[in-house]
């Protein structure tokens, strides 16, 4: 049932995430290949699950495009950040893998003390597996620049695993 | 605590930008002293080598022989900021009254606009990469930071201002600290109103000064409270990092200069005198000049002893 579910969803996506894929075609593609995520090596299935949970939890705040929200480096009037992008454009790429999951699961409030954040921790709605096929589907986004970089970073936090 | 700068919001401040501008410009000279007419008094000094320069209304060339050189500035407004670079010798970065940045090739010299893509409000503090010195930062008042990749021919805003006690607070001072972050890059020191604060130059998120780089503090979760901060409350008025030893920081602030040895997490007060700037020499960590009500004192100890500067 959960997979048919999952199949079901996936069709109802893919004209959504088709977008999304349009736009990374022109740089990287979607290819798994040599993209690790956590200390493991990412798969297609992986990135497959990734971009349905990416469009139905970050899309709506992040951007069906991981374009991010209009103006995003401005505060907002309540005086916290819009949500950044996740493409090679946004900040993203400058965190280690286990940065990334940590403010997913936790929330950015979650993990810098004191902080306060429109971005809401995923702990309870995504599982582990969820949260590491999203960030894979974004990480295979990005060009290569923007992947060395984050690997390097993710390296010297301790290899991310 | 003195907060003299009013800080409205960037689309108040926006529509009523002109009529801002002007008192914004005297309130900066009133917050720094009360002493002559504003705008006649100097508000800013670096070393460009072993020269000190000095900005204000006018440009001062001061050579370490103690000759000053009195030169004309730039023709767009008085000074409030100055940067400059070791790797760039003769290379000043000023921060406009009026708006907008010039840059000297030639110590001062001759000047040229690098305004382009400023809004037009008051340049309050510059700073220039450690790690790079074609990459500048500007602090605009009322605005946030905005940085150039091509020592100022063209800029992008970087990020907004800080939320301190529940409202943004504009940058008073930057320094870039050759610190790294933990992500891929180093970090950009700043002062408020308020006191201290930095952003990993990947310009994620304002962070509180604490042991560790940016990782850490993630990792961590809650973050350890500083040992020996700077007075709550107090704002800083200038910051600076020793390019020969870039843990070390001076800060100028009411209460006087302020130093680091760890970048930021303990601080020892090295002064007692009102301080409006603060200047290290590139090679030696030890040379401070900073500049107060009475003028310009120097130390050659890391502020253990001072003594007025002649000629100023
Ligand atoms: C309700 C809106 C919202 C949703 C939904 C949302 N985010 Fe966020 N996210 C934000 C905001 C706002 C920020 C910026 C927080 C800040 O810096 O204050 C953010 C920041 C982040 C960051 C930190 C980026 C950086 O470089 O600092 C990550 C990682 C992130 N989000 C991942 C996700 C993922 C993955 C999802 C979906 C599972 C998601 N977000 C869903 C609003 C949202």
């Amino acid at each position: 049932m959960k997979r048919m579910m999952l199949l079901l969803s996936a069709v109802a996506f893919s004209g959504l995430t088709a977008i999304a894929a349009q736009g990374q075609s022109q740089s990287t593609g979607t290819q798994a290949e040599d993209l690790t995520v956590l200390g493991y090596p990412v798969t297609d299935e992986q990135i497959t699950l990734g971009r349905q949970v990416y469009a139905q939890n970050c899309a709506s705040c992040h951007g069906a495009e991981l374009q991010g929200q209009p103006n995003w480096r401005r505060r907002l009037e309540n005086g916290r950040m819009p949500a950044p992008p996740h493409d090679e454009s946004g900040h993203t790429w400058h965190h280690s893998d286990q940065d990334l999951f940590d403010i997913t699961k936790l929330g950015v409030g979650g993990v810098v003390a004191g902080y306060e954040s429109d971005m809401p921790a995923f702990e309870d709605i995504l599982s582990d597996e969820e949260i590491a096929a999203v960030l894979a589907f974004i990480k295979s986004t990005w060009p290569e620049r923007q992947r060395e970089s984050q690997a390097r970073v993710t390296a010297k936090a301790g290899g991310g695993a | 605590m003195t907060l003299l700068l009013p800080t409205p919001t960037r689309r108040a401040f926006l529509t009523s930008a002109a009529a801002f501008g002007a008192s914004a410009v005297l309130s900066v000279s009133v917050n720094r002293t009360a002493r002559a007419a504003p705008g006649k008094t100097p508000s800013a000094i670096a070393f460009d080598g072993n020269a000190l320069i000095v900005g204000g209304a006018g440009f001062i060339r001061r050579d370490d022989g103690g000759v000053s050189t009195p030169l004309p500035g730039p023709k767009s407004g008085s000074i409030l900021s100055l940067a400059t670079h070791n790797d760039r010798a003769g290379r000043i970065v000023a921060g406009l009254s009026n708006g907008g940045v010039a840059l000297s090739e030639d110590g001062g010299q001759s000047w040229e606009a690098r305004s382009q893509g400023l809004p037009e409000a008051p340049v309050v503090a510059v700073a220039a990469a450690s790690s790079n010195p074609e990459t500048l930062y500007v602090s605009v008042h009322g605005d946030g930071l905005w940085k150039s990749e091509d020592a100022g021919r063209s800029w992008v805003f970087a990020m907004d201002r800080p939320w301190l006690a529940d409202a943004e607070r504009d940058l008073t001072a930057l320094a870039s600290v050759d610190l790294a972050t933990g992500m891929g890059g180093i970090w950009l020191y700043a002062g408020t109103g308020l006191g201290l604060t930095r952003v990993p130059d990947c310009f994620c998120r304002w962070q509180d000064v604490q042991p560790g780089d940016a990782m850490d503090a993630l990792v961590s979760g809650a973050a350890p409270a500083p040992e020996a901060p700077l007075p709550t409350g107090e704002p800083i008025h200038a910051l600076v990092s020793a390019a020969s030893v870039p843990m070390r920081l001076y800060a100028a602030l009411p209460s006087g200069v302020w130093a680091s040895a760890d970048a930021g997490v303990v601080w020892v007060q090295r002064s007692s005198f009102r301080t409006d700037a603060v200047a290290v020499h590139p090679n030696n960590a030890d040379q401070v000049v900073a500049l107060t009500e009475d003028g310009l004192i120097q130390t050659r100890d890391g502020g253990l002893s001072w003594t007025p500067l002649a000629n100023n």
